[in-house]
């Protein structure tokens, strides 16, 4: 099956690492052009020089999606590289946390207006070519308890919500947005790397949850998000996809 | 090095450090790269050279000062099949002796530690002896046509007081104190032990040579094998290894993750948890993973205060590090700014295949989190068999791994240590035995 992806322009911010890195790189081999971006300038460089081998144009940008002014800018000039943009995955977040109030401020600056504001900058872009796809990405901890109540669980839950909104509202433009929520999901450098380490009961625990016997892999969480974005998903709009192996207990009907 | 980053650790100058500890680099002596034959943690006859050579030659750690501050307190100290009494006198000095009865040979005081004793008394035939060891009372004396034994007291031994802690040796010929610790006393003062109080005192006989243990607290090698979650908090590649005289030493960054692990996107368990016992909110940090160390460093150095902590002789790194010192041939001490956490290493008496590991805590108080009402009491000492109760979760890594250590070494297929230059410490602490066998006594 030919997804379409071959020329399309996407903008992944939070895309120098795990599932957001594992997502440009499966892009970049579909042949999309992309900006990147990430906090860190050295990560940024990095990614961009690993992804230029896969002969499509890269370019990045360091950005604290924290700074809405700098951000905005670095959107809107992604979209003068990219001469366009047809796909927005904004996957930036701020981690766990629980008990501190600045918890709650950074998730909501990070995990929510970090997508935000990539939505509003691009959405004119795509309304005025008349298409353009957009995945959101939430969690499984948005419907089922993990860790505690924190404000990662419940304001990635925001996105699920907001996604669906905008999906009926902008639909009119040939606009689809969808979420996707990833289950735990394990690489080098992640959070579960280091819990499997530093809080091994909890870990082991969680493992035992998981009916494949394993954790996710980011290539698996980007597979699906390539999908959903690509032009082959022409149909899926507002839903939600929860891409666990199966961990989350609810049947959904 | 097997890493995933290049990390520059920032360490204070030598400058910086002043009059307090120490930090420059110290030459690294040339020991070569030959194997440590294997013999003298399995042998019996190596463990009796040991004995004749090091354990009574050398100074040992008995115990704290502040366990003994009055006339007649005393510390009862074991070392292989010797027993020591160490007892304050109403000079305050302390004196030493051996811990037996010289009519017949009872022991005159169980081990541990007692307060207040006007003398010693056997319980058997009721022989006294004063606090400074002389005998003061031999019940129907005059059944005793030859006397007193001869000198009229227990053979009297070198004891003295460092640092809050008090020594004796075996050697009545031993040099002083101050001059066996040489330099280390110097590098350690500016932590001030003597402010800081018990929290834990505990004995673990381990199935593994009494060398077995000292070796596996002075490399950090075996963290990537053993330790997995230490490379979250800690550096275990970039460390300063010195070694002094008999003494060494290494400074191992905390605060800061390994370059064997990636750069993690949040700040991991252990940090965080470093960042909220100095008084810092994790949830605030918004820069780089990398410039936590030296944040807690700074903010330590402006809250110390209010906690009650003066900090004023110690450079920055001792603020987060780990200053690692190992002193000839048996105390490990992991010393902080708030917190020692000191490792004494025993032979068993007589098989070379177990030993004691005794754990000892202390910390600084805490004016802020200290409830004032509640009188500080000293931790009873417990004592139990590897396996029987938990010590943490990073000793008993070690502790599971140690036995089978040992038990490998008596295999045909071993001959000895081969160590790497990470492990500089170990062949260190070996130089310095072979030294004392050769030369049979004090360096």
């Amino acid at each position: 099956m030919d997804l379409g992806l071959a020329g399309k322009k996407a903008i992944i911010v939070g895309g120098a690492r795990g599932i957001g890195y594992a997502i440009a790189e499966t892009l970049a081999r579909e042949g999309c052009e992309l900006a990147i971006s990430a906090r860190s300038a050295d990560a940024v460089k990095d990614s961009v020089a690993q992804l230029k081998r896969y002969d499509t144009r890269v370019v990045g940008g360091a950005v604290d999606v924290k700074k809405p002014d700098v951000y905005r800018k670095w959107l809107a000039k992604a979209v003068e590289q990219l001469e366009g943009c047809d796909i927005l995955i904004p996957i930036t977040s701020a981690g766990g946390g629980v008990g501190s109030e600045k918890y709650w401020e950074k998730a909501f600056e990070v995990d929510v207006m970090g997508p935000v504001r990539a939505v509003d900058v691009v959405l004119p872009h795509m309304a005025k070519q008349q298409s353009g796809s957009i995945v959101l990405l939430a969690t499984t901890s948005a419907g089922e308890a993990m860790g505690g109540p924190q404000p990662y669980n419940a304001m990635k839950a925001s996105l699920i919500t907001w996604g669906k909104q905008l999906a009926l509202a902008h639909g009119k433009d040939g606009i689809r947005v969808n979420v996707v929520s990833p289950g735990p999901i394990e690489f080098g450098g992640g959070n579960w790397e280091m819990i499997k380490d530093t809080m091994t009961k909890f870990y082991d625990a969680t493992l035992r949850q998981q009916p494949l016997g394993r954790f996710g892999q980011p290539e698996e969480i980007a597979r699906c998000v390539a999908f959903i974005a690509s032009p082959a998903a022409s149909w899926v709009n507002g839903a939600h996809l929860t891409v666990d192996g199966g961990f989350t207990n609810r049947t959904h009907f | 090095m097997d890493v995933k980053r290049q990390v520059k650790i920032e360490r204070v100058a030598a400058e910086v450090a002043g009059n307090g500890t120490p930090v420059a680099k110290a030459p690294d002596p040339k020991l070569g790269y030959d194997r440590i034959p294997v013999d003298r943690y399995i042998s019996r006859d190596f463990m009796k050279l040991e004995w004749e050579h090091v354990w009574t030659k050398v100074w040992l750690l008995a115990g704290r000062s502040d366990d003994i501050p009055e006339p007649g307190d005393y510390i009862c100290s074991e070392i292989g099949t010797e027993s020591v009494l160490i007892v304050r006198q109403p000079d305050g000095s302390v004196k030493a002796f051996h811990n037996v009865c010289l009519h017949r040979g009872n022991r005159l005081r169980p081990v541990g530690i007692g307060h207040g004793a006007e003398n010693f008394q056997c319980m058997y035939h009721h022989w006294t002896y004063g606090l400074d060891g002389a005998i003061a009372h031999i019940p129907d004396k005059s059944s005793f046509p030859q006397g007193c034994p001869p000198g009229g007291r227990i053979r009297p031994l070198p004891a003295g007081e460092w640092g809050s802690f008090v020594w004796f040796s075996l050697n009545p010929e031993a040099e002083p104190l101050l001059d066996y610790l040489d330099p280390v006393h110097a590098h350690l003062s500016p932590y001030h032990f003597e402010r800081m109080r018990m929290v834990r005192d505990v004995t673990v006989e381990w199935d593994c040579n009494w060398k077995t243990s000292v070796d596996a607290f002075n490399e950090s090698y075996h963290v990537q094998g053993i330790h997995p979650q230490l490379m979250w908090y800690l550096d275990d590649v970039n460390l300063q290894i010195d070694c002094f005289g008999k003494h060494n030493r290494y400074l191992i960054p905390f605060g800061t993750i390994s370059p064997r692990k990636d750069l993690p996107s949040q700040i991991p368990p252990p940090i965080q948890y470093m960042m909220e016992k100095a008084g810092m909110d994790p949830a605030e940090w918004d820069g780089p993973m990398t410039a936590i160390r030296k944040a807690i460093q700074r903010h330590m150095r402006n809250h110390g205060q209010a906690k009650g902590r003066d900090y004023s002789e110690l450079n920055d790194d001792q603020l987060t590090d780990d200053y690692h010192y190992m002193i000839f041939p048996n105390v490990t001490l992991n010393t902080h700014a708030d917190d020692l956490m000191l490792f004494r290493q025993r032979p068993h008496p007589d098989d070379p295949d177990k030993m004691y590991y005794d754990i000892w805590m202390f910390e600084l108080p805490d004016s802020e989190k200290d409830d004032p009402d509640e009188e500080y009491r000293r931790p009873k000492h417990q004592f139990f068999r590897y396996g029987d109760k938990s010590i943490g979760l990073v000793l008993d890594q070690d502790a599971f791994n140690l036995p089978n250590v040992q038990k490998g070494m008596h295999s045909s297929g071993f001959q000895g240590l081969w160590l790497g230059d990470q492990e500089l410490r170990i062949r260190h602490f070996h130089s310095v035995l072979d030294q004392y066998l050769q030369q049979g006594g004090a360096l």
